[in-house]
């Protein structure tokens, strides 16, 4: 019997489904490229159902599943994968199962429901009794699980709690090791960027919560790690395969590696630094590279995250440091770690930092001022996973009822509209029930957001710290 | 508490709690004696051996027929042991080479095998575990190898290190206090007038960061286009592709080009000293010549290296020229770990120092490879051309073919410095050195030589007597005719074949000139008692010594013999006269 490569042909099929929607939402359904669209689908759905009898696609959280296996996401299909993943949450679909003998014509039916409003009151209920008057036999609907979501997510979090503490744990270890020119053990740091890379693969949301921890560990540590977690998220949305990521990973855990060779003194010394002090922070690249150098245990020359180390601070442009005699473009991985590292960075309290912005604020920042010298197409990768409103931004909505944001709309068209979690009523009275909202879920009698943002805002000025509305 | 390859951790194992009695004990058993033989087999033989093909063929056989009794082989280990369910079915002799000791170290209790691994996997397992048996304490070990390699047909569970001590964040009660309430009015009163300012603004225009503005909601900001999604891929195919080391070493030189920092400068110079053996392990012969072209660069620009600086900038020069490092480049290129062309390899070689000498010269000497040998002679001269003095030196070198090389590459180069040891070489023990010597000299046109050419023309061997002979005629070293007057009248020369007569005749006619004339004359024409004359080939070699002298009497004293009866003298006579022609 034939194998099928599900990675491959799921995303086409995925791909497929939103060209179809899209088509769908455009022409009437006579239309040429209507029918090419339905075409395509029904010739891809044909084929797995054929070698496998039937074919099922599961969406649980940000994920699909094409017959138990999940697809993965990167810049080729994350539109696609979103705009489906939405029509199917709105409808409270949370798997479509295909049976062999599905006609063409089948699909017409089922693609124009699911373009239709939800119900807001029973949105799976009222589908399905829709749906079973439609001439569809051969695909069948299940509602999204309400009871095993929780719980997945829960387990998620768990695994991301574990997955973070024990990265940190290892960043502190290692760069303590540098510091007091004790020997590396490489391998412990290579373990914890595999257990990023599997945690960013297996549930990126989790991770991306864990980077709101300001106060976990000190600033040099959670950093290190967040980097790294930043760009195994940049890297997957670019279509790096799993090795890839885990070089991109290690690179990023080691990018501020050379700082473990300035004075401590200079590293966190609160308020501004000196010119001098400056000049000698802006070592630090050189330094990392160098010390990248003396680490063993690599079975290789680690040149990349040498690169990574040396050139995250060069800006595109080359203006940045350190200055180059000889011709140089940053790679593309010291390109991630630089939008990585300055997200985080402007995110953080530093000791020889300002007052951190807020996470939107730093994102348009790097978007839109071409003198920070970021790789402008990078910047906006990230605000694909991170979202306008990254995870842990403090708003304020229009209700003037206080939020911290909690999950990103995997859909590009509303990565504006992100879900909250609301911690206190209009007056500022923190509540005792934090109530989860999704910013895009729309009000049905008006057909509008039912809530808006009107405002980003700094917890500090709260006294809040966001991942306590996170973590639980 | 044991943590699974996915990633999961979980505190029970429900892998063994199967019915014992209907468990395949004896066919497991089977097969784990057949992973350990194939293991081994990985080990001693390579990929084609019929051997090993033979245990991973058996190997694949009992997988196969385990399937039909199981979904899926899960077992649990201990140091020295493997269990299914409560009955061992591995144990090995010795921890060297005992797969559950491989798996144990490294913190793995459980392994499931699922179907398919024999068809997908098999070779790709066997791989792992050798690598692993291979890996060194400081770098991989058996579960980062295992992550990396991602197989889908085997599923572990293993001890996590890094989970022992660590505490979970958790999260805290959230701000409950009152103050939230005053801050939140008093950030809405602000959003209020600057909302009252926005309106009595035309523009409309928002300063403040914080406040949401319009193009949050253009998605043509943060959107990437299809063009653009492409150039993302095209880059990144571009970084796959890209050749890192190259932009690590610009950064190095870079570095190293910076005067301020004297210290850095002397770590980057150990860091090229510690690269370049690797390049050339790696065969990447053009990345050690571009080092070494930038450090000649740089000792070049004035300032940028002090003294110490370019001592050790020199040191990273001479270490990649000392003999050794010679020797296995030689050996590289034998075995085709380096795979150069001639201009490649020239130009490496042209960047090394007074050390390389040695072993190039014996190389050069050697090599059977014919290519090869004119790359490393053009190498030698290259770098003798540089370091004559380190030429000279090889002079004193014991291996006689290394002095026989250096010698005549003395001569080649003409060396006047390499004069006084030419000398002593012409007493060397071998004959191979004196003859480099006597080619040297004669190269050198060293009269210094010239004098102890005299004292071997009575050498032990032939080649060299000839040899000296026909360096004192060709220097037309005057003094040097006594000595060979003696030689042509003794007794040793008449019983010498013809090419030595020749030789010494000849060297003779050369030193002595006109003064000469007569004695050969006689060898050549005169009668001795009872009308007897000299050896036909005495008498031939005596024509071509004439042969040799450019002056009337000469001529004819040749002329006299013209018709003499013996053939072999007529002949000779002739050829002399024709050449003086």
């Amino acid at each position: 019997m034939a194998e099928l490569n599900y990675q491959d042909l799921g995303r086409k099929l995925l791909t497929a489904i939103f060209g179809a929607l899209s088509a769908l939402k455009l022409y009437p359904i006579e239309n040429e490229t209507v029918q090419q669209a339905l075409t395509e689908l029904h010739a891809l759905v044909e084929g797995i159902v054929t070698v496998d009898g039937s074919a099922e696609v599961r969406v649980v959280g940000d994920f699909f599943f094409l017959n138990e296996t999940r697809l993965r996401l990167d810049l080729t299909n994350f539109a696609s994968f979103g705009s489906f993943a939405r029509a199917l949450n709105d409808h409270g679909i949370g798997a479509v199962e295909i049976m062999g003998g599905v006609t063409r014509e089948e699909w017409a039916p089922f693609l124009s429901m699911l373009l239709r409003p939800a119900d807001a009151e029973d949105p799976f209920g009222s589908f399905e009794e829709r749906f079973a008057q439609a001439p569809v036999t051969h695909i069948s609907l299940r509602p999204a699980s309400e009871g095993e979501k929780p719980q997945e997510d829960e387990e998620a979090l768990t695994a991301a709690k574990r997955t973070y503490a024990q990265s940190v744990k290892v960043a502190q270890e290692v760069l303590g090791d540098i510091r007091i020119g004790k020997a590396v053990n490489v391998r412990k740091v290579k373990r914890a960027v595999q257990g990023i890379v599997d945690q960013v693969l297996s549930n990126e949301a989790s991770m991306v919560t864990m980077t709101t921890l300001r106060d976990f560990d000190e600033y040099t540590f959670t950093h290190s790690v967040n980097v790294s977690i930043f760009s195994v998220i940049i890297g997957q949305r670019l279509g790096l395969d799993r090795l890839q990521l885990y070089e991109l990973g290690l690179g990023a855990l080691f990018h501020d590696i050379g700082k473990q060779r300035l004075p401590l003194e200079v590293i966190n010394k609160e308020g501004g630094l000196t010119d001098e002090e400056w000049d000698l922070l802006k070592e630090h690249p050189t330094e990392g590279m160098l010390l990248l150098f003396q680490m063993h245990g690599f079975a290789d020359v680690p040149y990349r995250q040498m690169l990574m180390a040396y050139e995250h601070h060069m800006k595109i442009d080359l203006t940045g440091y350190p200055q180059s005699r000889r011709t140089r473009e940053p790679t593309l991985f010291s390109r991630i770690v630089a939008v990585a590292d300055a997200f985080d960075a402007g995110t953080s309290v530093r000791s020889y930092q300002y007052e951190p912005w807020p996470p939107d604020a730093v994102l348009k920042e790097m978007r839109d001022n071409p003198k920070r010298g970021f790789d402008p197409q990078i910047v906006r990768v990230l605000i694909t996973a991170t979202g306008v409103y990254p995870v842990g931004t403090l708003v304020i909505l229009d209700s003037h009822e206080l939020a911290v944001v909690s999950k990103v709309n995997p859909s590009p068209d509303f990565l504006h509209l992100p879900t909250v979690r609301i911690i206190s009523d209009s007056l500022g009275l923190p509540l005792s029930e934090h109530k989860t909202v999704d910013l895009a879920e729309p009000n049905p009698a008006t057909g509008r957001p039912r809530h808006q943002i009107i405002k980003t805002t700094d917890p500090h000025k709260y006294g809040i710290r966001v991942s306590d509305y996170l973590l639980s | 508490m044991l943590t699974d390859s996915e990633g999961t951790t979980n505190e029970g194992g429900d892998i063994l709690d199967w019915d014992e009695e209907s468990l395949p004990v004896e066919g497991v058993r089977s097969l784990f004696v057949t992973l350990g033989k194939a293991f081994r087999a990985y080990q001693l033989y390579d990929e084609n051996n019929p051997v090993r093909k033979r245990f991973v063929d058996t190997l694949r056989g009992e997988f196969e027929s385990l399937w039909g009794e199981l979904d899926a082989l899960a077992v649990s280990l201990d140091e020295d042991h493997i269990y299914l369910g409560g009955s061992e079915v591995y144990t090995s002799e010795t921890r060297n080479d005992s797969l559950a000791f491989l798996f144990f170290k490294d913190g793995v209790r459980e392994l499931t095998f699922l179907p398919g691994i024999e068809t997908h996997e098999l070779e790709q397992l066997l791989g792992v575990l050798q690598k692993a048996r291979k890996l060194v304490p400081e770098g991989d070990d058996l579960l980062t190898v295992l992550w990396e390699e991602a197989l889908q047909y085997l599923k572990y569970r293993y001890i996590d290190l890094l989970a022992e001590g660590v505490s979970l964040p958790e999260p805290g009660a959230g701000n409950t206090g009152p103050e939230l309430q005053a801050v939140l009015a008093a950030e809405d009163e602000e959003m209020a007038a600057q909302e009252e300012d926005g309106a009595a603004a035309e523009d409309g225009a928002d300063d403040s960061p914080q406040t949401v503005s319009q193009d949050d909601f253009n998605p043509t900001l943060y959107a990437l286009d299809p063009r653009e999604m492409e150039a993302l891929r095209g880059e990144l195919k571009k970084e796959l592709n890209r050749d890192t080391r190259a932009d690590v070493l610009k950064a190095l030189f870079d570095r190293l080009e910076e005067p301020g920092n004297r210290e850095r400068q002397s770590e980057v110079l150990g860091i090229l000293e510690t690269l370049l053996p690797n390049f050339l392990s790696r065969g990447e012969l053009v990345a050690a010549t571009n080092v070494l072209r930038e450090l000649r660069r740089l000792e070049k620009i004035q300032g940028v290296f002090d003294e110490q600086r370019i001592s050790e900038s020199r040191r990273v020069v001479d270490g990649i020229s000392a003999p050794e490092s010679i020797h296995e480049l030689i050996q590289a290129l034998y075995l085709g770990t380096i795979r150069a062309s001639s201009a490649q390899l020239s130009s490496f070689l042209a960047f090394l120092r007074g050390g390389a000498l040695e072993p190039l010269l014996r190389e050069s000497e050697t090599v059977e490879h014919k290519q090869l040998q004119v790359v490393l002679r053009q190498a030698v001269q290259g770098i003798a051309s540089q370091n004559r003095g380190a030429l000279v030196e090889l002079l004193d070198e014991e291996d006689p073919l290394v002095v026989a090389a250096a010698a005549r590459l003395v001569g080649q180069m003409q060396v006047a410095e390499g004069a006084v040891k030419l000398s002593a070489l012409l007493r060397h023990a071998e004959p191979p050195v004196r003859l480099a010597a006597i080619e040297a000299a004669v190269a050198i046109k060293a009269s210094m030589v010239a004098s102890s050419l005299e004292a071997i023309l009575g050498d032990d061997e032939r080649e060299v007597r000839i040899a000296a002979a026909r360096a004192l005629g060709e220097l037309r070293y005057t003094p040097g005719a006594e000595s060979l007057a003696t030689v042509i009248r003794s007794k040793q020369i008449r019983r010498a074949d013809i090419a030595e007569k020749v030789a010494m005749f000849e060297a003779f006619g050369l030193t002595a000139g006109e003064a000469g004339v007569a004695v050969l004359d006689e060898l050549l024409n005169k009668k001795g008692l009872f009308g007897k004359r000299e050896s036909s080939e005495i008498r031939a070699a005596a024509a071509l010594g004439l042969g040799r002298i450019d002056a009337p009497g000469a001529r004819s004293a040749l002329e006299m013999a013209t018709q003499d009866d013996d053939p072999v003298v007529r002949s000779n006579v002739n050829r002399a006269l024709r050449e003086e022609d």
